[in-house]
């Protein structure tokens, strides 16, 4: 790991904290939003710019939006305390469930080892030789994505199409405005 | 600067010391957006189209170009930028953008092939332009969610309507 990689990682872990920490809503909505930037970094560092793209539009740009509008509504809770209260029953559950997650860490091949069953498998092997010749586009990603999986794409395109209308239900309104 | 709305009937209604109507009308912010506007839709366009060459994609570009509406709606007032763009025409869009997909899958089956075999269309490097359209169904649809979502949010239950929550 580089110094840069730390860099984040460390970002990334302040702001995951200062999200769950700071009482203020807006403060931890913003501190969220930069916690996404850095995840989008980390998925560049471990050479998924697709990922990272999403990231940074979905969780940096319009989720944050989406929080400020929702938090508009609610009513700021009393008090100038600059954090939060902290539930030591929850800090426990969080402490049990990291560990079990970190448990898994050193099963993990090194970032970009040619060794890991993800680059030697068949079908890794099959889609880069063929995705070009057989689809006509370079990103064998999208290729991926639109060709070899072209019904599953078709079922996450209608799942955020249900994702609005299922808002439009439950707000109880028939149209947008 | 806008005043807290006065018909919430809650004078304690507030986020953080921002006043209770998030929308405030500033000339630095319509100016920049103004600016920044046509260079977002672009990187948005250019990431949906230029997803099958290099990373990218519907989902990606959809989410870019829709943030464009978001940043003309935090600049110029959420109320106007809804009436600028009718619901009718965003829902239209949304319905069209999976229309186009399943267009193409069933265009595919419509020539003798599978659903969404973009080669048994007859068309040279129908591969290629398949994926390509797909894509850009998925942008519309991407899109025109992300503002429908960021509209309904802003609009509120259907309830609130009384309580004077519209901007």
């Amino acid at each position: 790991m580089t110094p840069i990689e730390w860099a984040v990682l460390a970002f990334v872990l302040g702001c995951a904290l200062a999200t769950a920490l700071l009482r203020d809503v807006l403060a931890s909505i913003i501190a969220f939003a930069a916690y996404s930037l850095g995840i989008a970094v980390i998925w560049l560092v471990l050479r998924a710019p697709d990922v990272g793209l999403t990231e940074a539009a979905v969780g940096a740009g319009v989720t944050t939006v989406l929080f400020l509008l929702t938090i508009a509504k609610t009513v700021r809770p009393a008090g100038d305390d600059l954090f939060v209260d902290v539930d030591l029953t929850a800090v426990g559950v969080s402490g049990l469930l990291v560990a079990a997650l970190a448990s898994t860490l050193p099963a993990l091949p090194p970032i970009g080892s040619a060794s890991t069953p993800v680059a030697t498998s068949r079908v890794t092997a099959y889609y880069l030789e063929n995705a070009y010749p057989e689809t006509g586009v370079k990103n064998a990603v999208t290729a991926v994505l639109a060709a070899y999986r072209g019904f599953d794409t078709l079922g996450e395109a209608v799942v955020v199409f249900a994702a609005l209308i299922g808002l439009l239900v439950v707000l109880d309104r028939g149209v947008l405005a | 600067m806008s005043s807290p709305s006065t018909a919430d009937g809650d004078d304690e209604f507030t986020v953080g010391d921002a006043p209770a109507r998030p929308y405030v009308e500033s000339p630095i912010i319509m100016a920049t957006v103004r600016i920044v506007a046509p260079f977002v839709f672009t990187l948005g366009a250019f990431v949906m189209f230029h997803g099958a060459d290099s990373a990218g994609g519907g989902f990606q570009g959809g989410v870019i170009v829709g943030t464009v509406i978001l940043m003309i709606a935090i600049a110029f007032g959420v109320g106007p930028t809804r009436d600028w763009l009718s619901s009718s025409f965003l829902t239209v869009l949304v319905v069209s953008g999976v229309a186009l997909f399943m267009g193409i899958g069933l265009a595919a089956v419509a020539f003798g092939g599978a659903f969404l075999e973009y080669t048994a269309i007859p068309v040279s490097n129908a591969s290629k332009y398949g994926i390509e359209l797909v894509e850009v169904g998925i942008g519309i649809i991407v899109s025109g969610t992300v503002v429908g979502l960021f509209f309904a949010l802003a609009a509120g239950h259907a309830n609130d309507d009384a309580e004077g929550v519209e901007e």
